[in-house]
């Protein structure tokens, strides 16, 4: 398959970026996104071209989140439930225009190319996204009952992998649906819910902080989460900040 | 600038709350008008305009309607400068993300709810607080007392107005007609009724309001389902019968208010 890639080159942090045109030939429909953005900086090296596309990648397997681009338009291109690395070539009709670009807000500052840094979101884990009691050795599964719909309801929000693609996709770079994803695993189990309270107050004024943008509820985070993370846990954050605003731990 | 710190659940939840409070405002409001399709010169809806324009609690809701209007207004508004502000460098290509587009217009559609907004206070509200000049009415057992007092006056009021059909209200004087039964120290106060009626028989003012309406149908088609969105109230359980619901409320309130406007105009 051939392509025309566009893609954003920038030196550092400080400099000025552009967007730079590369077109790209025999692709197998097989190869994955980043298979090929590899084929395309072996061409660069190789025919001394160009320095590589620098690219943010780790696992390959849609478990790290590292791999963040918006193609097209889309963080993670043109598919639902996936990330970069799990989309394939066979998704574009050939010679497509394919235009990659750098996650873009302001506390996800662009560090060289396709790379941003996402400490930020580290930041807001750090600020209270944990409970702070040792936990000592694993417990049998009984001891603590736990709901059926509650433990599925924290696992799936548990499954979120911070790769930054709700901040990414939202129009104001809210990282709403992230911190709600953080929130709720903890708060929806019983050893979380001790410190919901607090946990909720300091998450949300870090994500402020940060100066991540607020939720307009347009669910273009919803939409574009490779995990699925569902907006009901925007809704149980807003709940947790509402109930720690009169200084309670909310059940949930 | 620098703007002060509100949190920004905080801030979207002092939207949503002002916004749920306009759009019951709204429901109010529109179930009222539905009295001037009565056939009954007035009779009911002007009695209602009278309490609403002299109860003292009513005041001090209308106050905090305006303020509600305008805090609603604020909060938005600082929360899209907000939101520019948290991504500096856009994108080359538009989104493609699918997502609800009725929250990207918001803005939009408020703003022009603003526009409209004074257009409707210029043909009624602004008559109410003596900027514009409208229709007016006077209570009947009063200009009943003028005749004893001063029977010019009487005659005058008798020949300008239209009994309404249980005669508690005498309405339909224009501005001129004010002047006169003012000088009598007659107490004239404004005849919505009648100045709905009037304006409602007017096309282009017809069309007007009916893309006032529409612009908050538009307003409200993404606003009630964000309220219970935004008071974390929108569940796995109940999410889709809330998002129905919401749009069942805004609904009612918006065809409410084009079946008045279109009764008049049709001569329901
Ligand atoms: C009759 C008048 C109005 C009613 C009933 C109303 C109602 C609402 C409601 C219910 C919401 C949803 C709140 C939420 O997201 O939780 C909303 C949002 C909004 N309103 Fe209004 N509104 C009115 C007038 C205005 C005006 C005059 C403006 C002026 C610019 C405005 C601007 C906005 C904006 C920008 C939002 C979006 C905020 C967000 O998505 O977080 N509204 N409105
Ligand atoms: S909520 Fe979804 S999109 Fe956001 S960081 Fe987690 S996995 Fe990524
Ligand atoms: S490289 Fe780990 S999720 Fe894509």
């Amino acid at each position: 398959m051939k392509f025309t890639l566009h893609i954003w080159r920038q030196e550092n942090a400080r400099a000025k970026g552009h967007f730079e045109t590369y077109p790209i030939d025999g692709i197998s429909p097989d190869c994955s996104f980043l298979e090929m953005l590899d084929i395309l900086n072996e061409h660069l090296i190789n025919d001394r071209i160009a320095h590589p596309v620098c690219f943010d990648n780790d696992c390959r397997e849609g478990i790290c989140g590292m791999c963040g681009l918006y193609i097209n338009g889309r963080p993670h291109g043109n598919d639902d439930g996936i990330t970069t690395c799990q989309l394939h070539m066979r998704k574009f009709r050939d010679g497509d225009e394919i235009w990659i670009e750098p996650w873009r807000a302001k506390p996800f500052p662009v560090i060289r190319d396709l790379i941003v840094d996402r400490s930020a979101f580290d930041k807001i884990i750090q600020a209270g996204g944990y409970i702070s009691t040792t936990t000592g050795g694993v417990p049998d599964a009984n001891m603590i009952p736990i709901p059926k719909h509650a433990a599925d309801m924290a696992m799936d929000a548990a499954s979120c992998i911070g790769c930054g693609a709700c901040v990414a996709a939202c129009k104001n770079a809210s990282a709403m649906l992230f911190v709600g994803a953080k929130i709720s695993h903890l708060a929806l189990l019983p050893q979380g819910r001790v410190e919901a309270a607090d946990r909720v107050r300091k998450m949300v004024c870090k994500m402020d902080e940060l100066g991540f943008g607020n939720c307009t509820n347009t669910y273009a985070c919803e939409a574009e989460c490779p995990k699925l993370i569902k907006r009901q846990n925007i809704s149980r954050l807003n709940r947790q900040w509402i109930g720690a605003l009169f200084g309670r731990d909310r059940r949930e | 600038m620098n703007l002060p710190k509100i949190h920004s659940i905080t801030k979207k939840i002092l939207v949503g709350a002002l916004g749920a409070f306009l759009g019951f405002f709204l429901l109010f409001h529109a179930s009222a008008n539905l009295l001037i399709l009565r056939h009954d010169g007035g009779e009911w809806y002007n009695a209602f305009c009278h309490f609403m324009g002299t109860y003292y609690i009513v005041k001090v809701l209308e106050i905090g309607l305006f303020a509600s209007l305008l805090l609603h207004a604020v909060m938005a508004i600082w929360l899209a400068i907000e939101n520019k502000r948290a991504r500096p460098v856009g994108y080359k290509k538009p989104t493609r993300s699918k997502t609800h587009r009725g929250s990207k217009v918001q803005m939009w559609t408020g703003i022009l709810i603003f526009a409209c907004l004074i257009m409707h206070f210029t043909d009624f509200y602004f008559v109410k607080i003596g900027w514009v000049q409208g229709k007016y009415m006077a209570k009947s057992e009063d200009v009943v007392t003028l005749k004893t007092i001063q029977p010019e006056a009487f005659n005058y009021a008798e020949q300008h107005c239209e009994y309404s059909a249980k005669g508690n209200w005498l309405g339909n004087f224009n501005a001129d007609d004010k002047a006169v039964l003012e000088a009598a120290s007659l107490e004239v106060e404004p005849d919505f009724y009648h100045k709905a009626r009037e304006k409602f028989k007017i096309l282009h003012i017809v069309i007007a309001y009916l893309f006032f309406f529409v612009v908050v149908w538009f307003h409200l088609r993404h606003g009630f389902p964000a309220i219970f969105q935004t008071f974390g109230l929108y569940n796995y359980k109940y999410g889709k019968a809330i998002e129905v619901l919401g749009q069942v409320f805004n609904w009612v309130v918006c065809l409410m208010f084009t079946v008045t406007v279109l009764g008049v105009y049709f001569g329901l």
